[in-house]
Parts: C-alpha cells; sequence; structure tokens
C-alpha cells in the first residue's frame, strides 16, 4: 500500500529545519547540565559535550540515510523492515516515550518556576493553561508548530547575551589543567550529556514534511553543530564562574549565573529569564505532543484532533503524581535513559536493519 | 376593443404598484410636435438630475422628428441610451437613475437614458492618514470619484476593474481592482469567490466587506488593510495586490495583508529610507510598550518586587505608599479611564471633545493622584501607553491594540511575568495561525524570507526594491531591472 505524499502546501522549508532542530535541544537540560557533567569528567566536562556532539553528527547522517532509503519516517522505516503488523507495534513503542518527554520538560519546568518564581503556583493549573496553548498551536498545524519552534528561538536568542555578565566575575585558570581525567571519565559525562541533547531525533518523525528533505541535512547538522558550541561556550563559562566545589551544590547552574546581571532597571535578573524561557519550553512541548499525536494516528488510524487531546489529558492526569522533587529527578533520569538508548542504540541498530533489508530487497528484485 | 387593451395595460403595469405609492415616482406624458406621437417618461425624481431631462433630453424628444423609440438613440444627446423589451429589467434600470421611455405604440419596448444625479463630496484632505509631505487627496464616498483617482495614478490598460453588485436590498456596486499581468491569479479568483459568496442583504460601508470576506472573522486583528490614500492604492496595486472599491464608502480595501503592513506609514516611502526605517522601528517599539508596560507594571508590584533595584524601589514606595487599592484594581481603575475619555471624544464633535480631553486628562488624572487612588508612576505609564498606541498608522489596528492589553493585564495579575509571557505566545500563536488571503499574516518573520524584510520592519532604499513581495507570487516577480553592477569606485576617482 502506497502511502499518500504530504501535499506541499503543509510542508516547511529545509533551512526552518534548522530551527526545529535547536528548538527542541534547547530546553531545560541546559539550565543545569553543568554539574551533572562536571560529577564526573571535572573540568574537563567541555570535552565531553564536544566528543556527544560529534557522535551527533554521525547519528543526523544515519536518520537521513534511514529516511531516504525507506522514503518517509520511522513509521515507514518500520514497516519496511518489519512488515506492517510488527512495524507499527515497533512505532507504538514511541508514543510512550514521547509523552513522558513532554511531561518531563513541562513538570522539570514548573520545578523551575516553583523553587525561583512561585512557590505557590498550582502545578495542575499551569499544566492545563500551557497544555491548552499547546493543543492550539498543534490545531493549526505543523506550520503552525514549526513557527512557534522558530519564535521560540529566535525572540529569547538575546538570552545568551546576558551570560556575559559572568565572564567580568570568572577565571579562566579554573579550567586548567586540562585533560586530567580518564578516558572514561569522559565518556560518562558524555553519556550524562545525553538529556541535554536528546530532541534531535524527531527529525525522523516529521521527516515526510521538510520540502526537498535532502537539501534540510546541512541545516541539521548546523543546528547540531550551533547547539554544541553554545553548550559548550555556556560550560566553559560556567566552569570559570564557578569553583568545582561550588558547581556541585549549584542544580541549576545558568540560572544561578543570572544573579550576577545587574541593569540600572532590573535588579533579579532571573526572574526574567526564566519567565521568557516559558518561550522556550513551548516548542519542546509543542513537537513531542505533535509527534505523539502523529504516531497515533499512523499507528492506530484516529483522528489527529482526538490524538492530541488524548495525550493532553495523560500529560494532565500523569503531572497530579508527580510531586516530588524525588520523583521528577527519578523521571528526569530515566527519560535521559531512554532518550541515550533511542537515539544512540536504536537508530544505528535501525540503519543496520535497513541497510539489510534495503540489499535484501535489492537482491530480489534481480 | 378599447377595454381590452385597457385591461391589459393594467395587467402590464403591475410593476407599478408599489412604485406608485412612492412620492418620488413621477410618470409624465408628452407629444411630439412634429409627429404627433405621445410618449411617456417615468423616472424617480430622487434618483436623477432634472437637469439632464430638461435640457438634454425632453428638447430633443419634443422638436426633432421623432416617431419610434430607436430613433432616441440618434435624438438624445446621452451616452449611455439603450433599448430593450424586457420588462424585468425595468425596476433595476429605474432604481440605477435611469429615465424610462415609452411610447403608446409600441408598449413592448422601452427606452432606457441614464440621467444619474452624482452628488460627490469635493475632495478633502485625508483625515486618518495625514501626512505632511506627499498628496493630500483623500478617497470621497463616490466609486466613479475613487476609480477615478485611482485610473489617473495608473494609466495603463492593466490596470482591471471588475464590478460586483453585492447585498439583496443595498445592491451596492463593489468594484476588485488588479493588474492583470502582475498579480497572482489564485488570488483575484479567490477574492472573486468571496465577493460572489457574501450574503448580506445590506452593504453600506467597505467595512462590511472586511468582516464578510476576512480569512478568520474571530480574530481581534484586521485582515485587509484599508485606505483613504488614492496613491497607496495605486502603490499596492503596482506591487501586485488587490484594491477593493465599495460604493459610498472613503475606505478602499487591500489585501493580501501583512501584520508589518498595518505598522507602515505610506509616509514612510516620503522620506529617505534611513528616517523612515528609524520611524517605523520607533512605532513598533511604541506598539510593543503600549501591550506590555502597564501589566509589566501589575507583575512587578505584584510579585516581583525583587526586581526593581533599590534607587527605583524607593520612588515607587514613595508614590504608592498612601494608595489602598492593589496594583490591578489602580491599573484598570486608570486604563478604563484612558478608554472612557477616548470613547466619549470619538463620539463627541471636535471641540467639545477637545475640552473632554482636557478635563479629563488633566483635571481626572491629578485629581486620583490626590485623592490617593492612583500612584503618580502609573498615572504617567498609563498615559505614556495611550500616547504610544496612537502612533499606529492604521486606526483599526490601534483598536485591536486597546484591546490587547487586558487580557494581558489578566495574565499579569494571575502569573506575573510568567503570564505576560504566556498570553504573549497566546498571541504568537494566533498571530501565526492567520492568514490573509491564505497567505500567512506574519511573512516576513514567518515564515522567515530576508527576501521580503526590505519594506518590513525597515524600508530600504528605492533601488534595493527591484522585487516585488515573494508572498504575493506575483507573475512579474522583478519590477525593474537593475543597472548592471557598475565597477567599484575608489576614492578620488
Amino acid at each position: 500500500m502506497k502511502e499518500q505524499p504530504i501535499p506541499e502546501r503543509l510542508q516547511i522549508s529545509p533551512f526552518l529545519v534548522f530551527f526545529m532542530v535547536m528548538s527542541i535541544q534547547i530546553g531545560i537540560g541546559v539550565l543545569g547540565y553543568q554539574r551533572i557533567i562536571a560529577m564526573d569528567a571535572g573540568y574537563d566536562a567541555w570535552i565531553s559535550i564536544l566528543f556527544a556532539g560529534g557522535c551527533i553528527h554521525v547519528i543526523i547522517w544515519m536518520i537521513y540515510k534511514i529516511c531516504d532509503t525507506a522514503g518517509g519516517d520511522i513509521v515507514t522505516a518500520h514497516k519496511y523492515i518489519a512488515g506492517n503488523f510488527i512495524g507499527k507495534a515497533l512505532s507504538a513503542i514511541f508514543i510512550g516515550y514521547f509523552i513522558l518527554f513532554s511531561l518531563t520538560v513541562l513538570r522539570t519546568f514548573i520545578e523551575v518556576i516553583q523553587v525561583w518564581m512561585f512557590p505557590e503556583i498550582n502545578t495542575f493549573w499551569f499544566a492545563f493553561a500551557f497544555m491548552a496553548l499547546c493543543v492550539y498551536i498543534i490545531f493549526g498545524g505543523f506550520r503552525t508548530v514549526v513557527g512557534i519552534s522558530f519564535f521560540g528561538l529566535v525572540l529569547p536568542a538575546y538570552l545568551i547575551l546576558t551570560f556575559g555578565w559572568a565572564i567580568k566575575f570568572s577565571n579562566f585558570y579554573n579550567l586548567l589543567p586540562i585533560w586530567d581525567h580518564s578516558i572514561k571519565e569522559l565518556l560518562t559525562a558524555s553519556y550524562h550529556m545525553s538529556l541535554t541533547f536528546i530532541g534531535f531525533e524527531s527529525i525522523i518523525f516529521f521527516y515526510p514534511f521538510i520540502k526537498e528533505p535532502k537539501k534540510s541535512q546541512k541545516w541539521a547538522h548546523l543546528a547540531v553543530l550551533t547547539t554544541t558550541l553554545i553548550y559548550t561556550t555556556l560550560a566553559i563559562i560556567t566552569f570559570a564562574y564557578f569553583s568545582e566545589e561550588q558547581l556541585s551544590k549549584q542544580i541549576w547552574a545558568s540560572l544561578t549565573m543570572w544573579k550576577i546581571v545587574e541593569m540600572p532597571f532590573v535588579e533579579r535578573f532571573e526572574y526574567i529569564g526564566i519567565a521568557n524561557w516559558n518561550l522556550i519550553i513551548l516548542p519542546n512541548v509543542c513537537i513531542s505532543v505533535w509527534i505523539v499525536s502523529r504516531l497515533i494516528k499512523r499507528v492506530f488510524n484516529i483522528r489527529q484532533k482526538v490524538g492530541v487531546f488524548f495525550i493532553v489529558a495523560v500529560v494532565l492526569f500523569m503531572i497530579i503524581f508527580l510531586d516530588t522533587r524525588d520523583k521528577i529527578n527519578m523521571l528526569n533520569d530515566s527519560v535521559g535513559k531512554m532518550g541515550f538508548i533511542f537515539t544512540f542504540i536504536y537508530i544505528p541498530l535501525l540503519f543496520a536493519a535497513v541497510m539489510i533489508a534495503k540489499k535484501l530487497k535489492r537482491g530480489k528484485k534481480k | 376593443m378599447k377595454n381590452k387593451r385597457i385591461k391589459e395595460d393594467i395587467q402590464h403595469k403591475e410593476w407599478e404598484q408599489s412604485f406608485i405609492k412612492s412620492k418620488d415616482f413621477k410618470k409624465i406624458f408628452y407629444y411630439n410636435q412634429k409627429t404627433d406621437v405621445r410618449f411617456g417618461l417615468t423616472f424617480m425624481a430622487t434618483l436623477i438630475d432634472e437637469n439632464i431631462i430638461q435640457d438634454g433630453i425632453l428638447p430633443n424628444l419634443l422638436e426633432d422628428e421623432f416617431r419610434e423609440i430607436e430613433d432616441i438613440k440618434q435624438l438624445v444627446p446621452v451616452a449611455d441610451v439603450q433599448v430593450c423589451d424586457d420588462p424585468s429589467l425595468i425596476e433595476q434600470k429605474l432604481m440605477n437613475g435611469y429615465v424610462m421611455l415609452t411610447i403608446e405604440t409600441e408598449l413592448k419596448h422601452f427606452g432606457f437614458i441614464a440621467a444619474q444625479k452624482e452628488i460627490v463630496r469635493g475632495l478633502s484632505q485625508p483625515e486618518v492618514e495625514f501626512s505632511v509631505i506627499g498628496p493630500k487627496e483623500a478617497f470621497v464616498e463616490s466609486m466613479g470619484q475613487n476609480l477615478n483617482l485611482i485610473r489617473k495614478r495608473l494609466p495603463v490598460k492593466e490596470l482591471i476593474i471588475e464590478e460586483f453588485t453585492l447585498g439583496s436590498l443595498s445592491k451596492t456596486s463593489v468594484a476588485m481592482l488588479y493588474m492583470e499581468n502582475i498579480t497572482n491569479e489564485d488570488n483575484i479568483n479567490t477574492v472573486r469567490q468571496r465577493l460572489k459568496n457574501v450574503k448580506f442583504d445590506a452593504i453600506t460601508d467597505s467595512s462590511y466587506i472586511v468582516q464578510l470576506i476576512s480569512d478568520n472573522s474571530n480574530s481581534p486583528f484586521p485582515q485587509l488593510l484599508d485606505t483613504e490614500r488614492p496613491d497607496r492604492v495605486a502603490g499596492i496595486l503596482a506591487e501586485g495586490k488587490i484594491a477593493i472599491v465599495v460604493d459610498g464608502s472613503p475606505h478602499v480595501l487591500i489585501t493580501p495583508t501583512t501584520l508589518v503592513e498595518f505598522f507602515s506609514s505610506f509616509e514612510d516611502y516620503f522620506l529617505n529610507w534611513i528616517l523612515s526605517s528609524f520611524f517605523r522601528l520607533i512605532r513598533l517599539f511604541a506598539v510593543a510598550f503600549s501591550i506590555l508596560v502597564t501589566p509589566i507594571y501589575v507583575a512587578t508590584l505584584s510579585y516581583h518586587y525583587e526586581l526593581i533595584p533599590k534607587d527605583l524601589m524607593s520612588t515607587l514606595i514613595t508614590s504608592r505608599r498612601e494608595i489602598p487599592l492593589p496594583p490591578i484594581l489602580e491599573a484598570l481603575f486608570l486604563e478604563l479611564t484612558i478608554e472612557l475619555l477616548r470613547e466619549a471624544g470619538a463620539r463627541l464633535p471636535t471641540k467639545v471633545g477637545q475640552t473632554i480631553g482636557i478635563v479629563g486628562g488633566i483635571v481626572i488624572g491629578t485629581a486620583s493622584v490626590e485623592a490617593g487612588l492612583t500612584s503618580n508612576v502609573l498615572l504617567i505609564i498609563v498615559a505614556l501607553a495611550a500616547l504610544a498606541s496612537f502612533t499606529t498608522p492604521v486606526y483599526r489596528m490601534g483598536n485591536t491594540i486597546r484591546l490587547l492589553r487586558f487580557p494581558f493585564l489578566f495574565f499579569a495579575e494571575l502569573w506575573g511575568l510568567l503570564g505576560i509571557v504566556f498570553c504573549f505566545c497566546v498571541l504568537l500563536t494566533h498571530l501565526t495561525r492567520l492568514t490573509s488571503l491564505g497567505r500567512p499574516f506574519l511573512e516576513p518573520l514567518y515564515p522567515p524570507r530576508v527576501v521580503d524584510m526590505k519594506d518590513a520592519l525597515i524600508r530600504l532604499p528605492f533601488e534595493k526594491q527591484s522585487r516585488r513581495p515573494i508572498y504575493l507570487r506575483t507573475k512579474k516577480p522583478i519590477r525593474f531591472s537593475k543597472k548592471k553592477a557598475k565597477k567599484q569606485k575608489d576614492i578620488d576617482e
């Protein structure tokens, strides 16, 4: 059965992939990844970021190879290697993964708000408003989702500059000596970077929505490169700003750095920063909810509109039970692990399977 | 025999039944002096120009040789003369200001002579879109005059004027204007289709058309631009957009539009590009300021007073020390006062309106501060916000901005700065979803098109404007061919 191609008016220009990938990558992790990677690799951890970034380029290349060979998204790829039924069953797993992903992002953001801004904000009602906005965005179609990703990246971009205040109070000798950690420690730190880096694998789900997808590959690579550079620079500034012992106590190191920002009319910049972070979190949740609703449509043949409501209901139901810091932390860890398994183990396996299937199919034709 | 004829006559004239009740329905009979033919003139006295009958029609029909209806084509010195035999046309023609001519010998034929009374207001200066530099002509209520103003500025055969009649009662003529060799065919067809689909009985102004044919009628944002400047219409027609002229309305509609166009005044094109870009940026900043500043005041003073530096804080505290109301009530009180002043000023005659403005602005403002109802800092903020909202060059958009402040205030009270950003996200989503004639409303911001940025937030010089906006998908994307790149000049050469 041939799948219906996506009509051109619903597709996006290749260069918008840059904004999609970057906006889903930059999310909650960037607020506090420095402590986690420094636990293992100390102040050499910036090398681990570069290494992790390098690996992602290979994965992106594989994703494009998979999609190109199978001629569609991951559901098509699964069908390509395992037939209709098993393929759909495999795809269904990711519904759970992305629901958890959006849940983690949203709940962690609310956690940040509760710790830093509003201790008394009601988790459920804020999540409710946030998800209602997501529904409104997704009902506008994929192009609106991409639009929000675009603005969610471009408008808060000025926040990067605010980390400049920390440089004045930094001591870059903190970073020396370089390379006094073992390769194993560096690799562990790279592994811990995964929660901060994941998200880029969403390309495999929206691939059919890209106009001339082959042209978009360079944009995807560029996006990952930019994110890697931003993460590395931010990590280096953080390492120079905090001493190693100080950093080990900072759960949200990036937010703490905002405390030093001072302007004639603004004293505590982190309030503005966190409020702005709303705009950065929005595409994260929107893209993942869109992906789940799309998967539900493709796997179970349920209308996307119905699917969206189902997801929102599930997320809102689950968020009630996430009330303590421990539970949120556990969820973060497990989603990070799942993301790691999915991107760095499952995708290479899928890649190998697709390549073998391609060889076999070609053999049959001969 | 005679009876029968009369009977037939009565049956035949059933259409007259409701006409006769009107006082302005006139039916007069005359005899031609040479041939003794008895003929009748029927017309609506309120719609026709009596001078035309007296000077143009009657002398010729009375004195020249006139035997049958076909003769009027030679006898009457009026361009629009028709002869037909379809009685169903009678009502329409009479109501359009034609004089009907009948002869007793030819009951099946009618002659129609155009004698419309044109009441044209003299051209006046544009009031809403006034500009210091540039033409001072504005559209008036007569469609013929308006079309003349546009056609004079674009004297080419490619400018097509298509006419429709809309409204089952008002029979309003609506004209769609476009450049045949430039404008995108899909856009033309969409507008034509939407105009044909308009179902409303009385269309009295172009504002009706705005609401009836816009993509999303539930949006507070106008999706069609209306202007009273003929030069602006000529300008956008040359860009490849479509203009809609409605009879009886001094505002011409422009479609498709984008959000940034609502913040560009036509005067921007008369000034040097550096100045106009600067003014445009100021205007955009003013709009953002006007929407956000009161909500930010409410958010910071209700929740995040830590945000404010010590020195500024002391000023704020001094001004708010005596105020018994929480910031949100204080802000709502002042915002609503300003809205009241604006409404009152808009409804009253100019001179009274000015007085009310002064009384309201100075007396109420000062009094409420002195009475301890509002802080003077907030008074300054609200007044500045109101002032900033007046910088929008398009009146319709100014109204939208007035409204937008209130949801922001609500969310600011609910969740502080977070609420403001949340509300901003909702607004952003709404704008991203919005289309004008199916074209994205936020273009060139999203979808990002660098080429179209040349005339969006800033306006680059005319030499750089050699391409028409991409989103219009015109048939001729290039306006003029640039000269071949000159050799780079060095200093002192």
